[in-house]
């Protein structure tokens, strides 16, 4: 175990039945980063985030988090901040009683620092949350989240349902939770939204088709990867020392994108900086071939 | 936890007992009634059992129902209260709430259950006190506390019940994963084994008691007893049940020429029929659970229903602790 990595899996699997909704996922998060958690619908971030806050239990693998295996201990389930993409509230509660709750069910409980959040953000406190605005749900959520004061908060696609607004005042409470906690404070965000992630993740994970693509430092992952612009020709010279991602071609002119493997020699490509979002679009396109031949190794497999 | 759980129920707790305190007040209202019209009819009577028999049945019309629609209350509770609580907080998702607090789910569902199965028994213990108040007067005149539908609603079985249905609506809920499926069973499961343990079990908790009786005279268990089968044995084992209803062609051919042709007025014939049976070695016989069994069998059905209520429990915890969320 490194002390530095707040979560570390090494092959973390998870099947259902005959589904694969993980396999061999292996990734680590420093601690005190905002990691990016990024991949198309089924391609395993819900069942990754539920298996690091011990909701679901791995088929395979192993999963650690803050050096631990997730597990039904109140030391462990104490320092762990989960949020569904469903923001499961008790809709007939008010936030107070949510809050009071808390505090009868965390031993550090930080109730006066939910309800400053909430009264700031003019959520009203003893109104039931099943007739507040989604928005309004969604900071409540996040606030009972962050009292708890976790040191590693899992979100799973909160920001899915919300308004533009709601979005910005929900990740902007979440980067100022961040900065507060100086650097104590691991957070996995989840989201299909890669202009939300870059504004406030650091590091990130890529899934597709149920497997790990990308996990990384943002900046390392994306000096690590060019745009190469040239004639339409045989990429072959390209692909024998970096790996190609994705082509785009027209009639005359070919875009690549490589992840570089040394420096790029050939005079007859142009390299250009590549931006977090091609790289994302890149590789979640990229997986669609390997991805349909999983699935088929899985029918062969039954 | 218990905040939360008095949070999340206090609603219910208090329409609950709104309802409980109502059913009591019509219970207690009805239930002197009762006792002072029994009181009145002793003192008339004065120990004379032709003239108490008169007044059989001693409460008459919908209050004597009262006791039935006790029965259903420990079912409700296990439909309502018991099949939602896993179930729901799994279909609303609240359980990634409740399960991503400082708190194991073990913990979670120990207080939870245990207040709810408290709950239950508190419920079952009120109604059956009262219910078991009520039927005194009746039970003293019709020495019946022991049969069927008077036992199954006094004494301590309630609270056997209570519990049961309550746990087994958990069970079902924890199970199913939803509410509504988990509500079916829990009421359709419930009826079941109150129906297969009261018809066909609870007979035989102890092996019953037979005595034998000269077949012209007559004989009845003392006190509260509870007659599984009474009626006339002839030497052969041929059984003819009371009611007389099938004697024609189980009696010696002797005896049946002692039988009417036509319908008469007069009931000699029967003595001489019995006379003529008692000649050919037929024996009255009463087969029976005595009185004095009245409380074994309230204490043996009870832990029949609590031990059923704890296995389902201990397969919550099993499924709740292993199972994803």
């Amino acid at each position: 175990m490194n002390p530095r990595m707040a979560i570390e899996t090494h092959e973390l699997s998870k099947r259902y039945r005959r589904v694969s909704a993980l396999t061999e996922c292996t990734v680590t998060v420093p601690t005190g980063r905002v990691c990016g958690l990024v991949g198309p619908n089924g391609a395993g971030k819900t069942t990754l985030l539920r298996m690091l806050a011990g909701l679901a239990r791995p088929t395979g693998g192993t999963a650690l988090v803050l050096g631990g295996a997730p597990r039904q201990d109140p030391a462990f389930l104490a320092e762990i901040g989960f949020l569904a993409q469903e923001i499961p509230l008790y809709r007939r509660l008010s936030a107070e009683d949510h809050i009071r709750a808390g505090a009868h069910l965390n031993p550090r409980w930080d109730a006066s620092l939910a309800r400053t959040r909430l009264e700031e953000l003019r959520i009203p406190l003893d109104q039931r949350v099943g007739t507040l605005s989604g928005g309004q749900r969604a900071q409540v959520a996040l606030g009972l989240t962050l009292a708890k004061r976790p040191r590693v908060l899992l979100l799973d696609e909160p920001v899915a349902a919300l308004d533009p607004l709601a979005r910005r005042n929900f990740l902007a409470t979440l980067t100022s939770a961040v900065t507060e906690a100086e650097g104590g404070l691991t957070v996995v965000l989840s989201s299909h939204l890669v202009t939300d992630l870059e504004r406030v993740c650091d590091h990130l994970i890529l899934l597709a088709g149920s497997r790990v693509q990308l996990c990384g430092d943002i900046d390392t992952l994306l000096a690590g990867h060019k745009v190469l612009v040239g004639p339409r020709q045989d990429a072959a010279p390209i692909e024998r020392t970096h790996k190609v991602v994705q082509t785009v071609s027209t009639a005359h002119l070919s875009t690549l994108l490589v992840r570089l493997n040394g420096p790029v020699t050939d005079p007859a490509y142009q390299a250009e900086d590549v931006t977090f979002e091609e790289l994302v679009l890149a590789y979640l396109g990229a997986d669609e071939a390997p991805a349909s031949k999983h699935l088929t190794r899985i029918g062969e497999d039954s | 936890m218990t905040w939360l759980v008095w949070r999340q129920y206090r609603a219910q707790a208090t329409i609950t007992s709104v309802l409980l305190a109502a059913a009591a007040a019509v219970i207690l209202a009805d239930g002197f009634q009762i006792a002072s019209h029994w009181h009145s009819i002793r003192v008339t009577c004065s120990g004379n059992s032709a003239c108490l028999q008169q007044h059989v049945p001693l409460v008459s019309g919908l209050v004597s129902d009262l006791p039935y629609a006790s029965l259903i209350v420990p079912v409700v509770l296990g439909m309502l209260w018991g099949a939602p609580l896993v179930a729901h907080e799994l279909e609303s998702r609240t359980i990634d709430f409740a399960w991503t607090q400082s708190v194991t789910r073990t913990r979670w569902l120990t207080v939870k259950a245990g207040w709810l199965l408290l709950a239950a028994a508190a419920c079952g213990g009120v109604i059956a006190a009262l219910t078991t108040w009520w039927s005194g007067p009746g039970n003293a005149l019709q020495a019946d506390a022991f049969a069927p539908g008077q036992f199954d609603t006094q004494g301590v079985v309630p609270i056997g019940y209570a519990v049961f249905a309550m746990a087994l609506g958990i069970a079902a809920g924890t199970a199913s994963r939803r509410t509504l499926p988990a509500i079916a069973v829990a009421l359709g499961g419930f009826i079941a084994l109150r129906l297969v343990i009261s018809d066909f079990l609870r007979q035989h908790y102890m092996t019953a008691v037979t005595t034998y009786y000269h077949v012209t005279g007559s004989f009845t268990p003392p006190g509260q007893a509870w007659v599984l089968a009474q009626g006339a044995v002839s030497r052969t084992g041929v059984v003819v049940p009371q009611g007389w209803g099938d004697l024609y062609p189980a009696l010696p051919a002797a005896c049946r020429r002692l039988l009417p042709t036509a319908p008469t007025g007069q009931s000699g014939w029967l003595n001489a029929v019995l006379s003529c049976m008692q000649a050919h070695g037929w024996r009255g016989f009463a087969t029976y659970q005595p009185a004095s069994r009245y409380w074994p069998f309230q204490g043996i059905e009870t832990g029949i229903y609590l031990l059923l209520a704890a296995a389902l429990i201990a397969v919550t915890f099993a499924i709740v602790r292993r199972r994803d969320a």
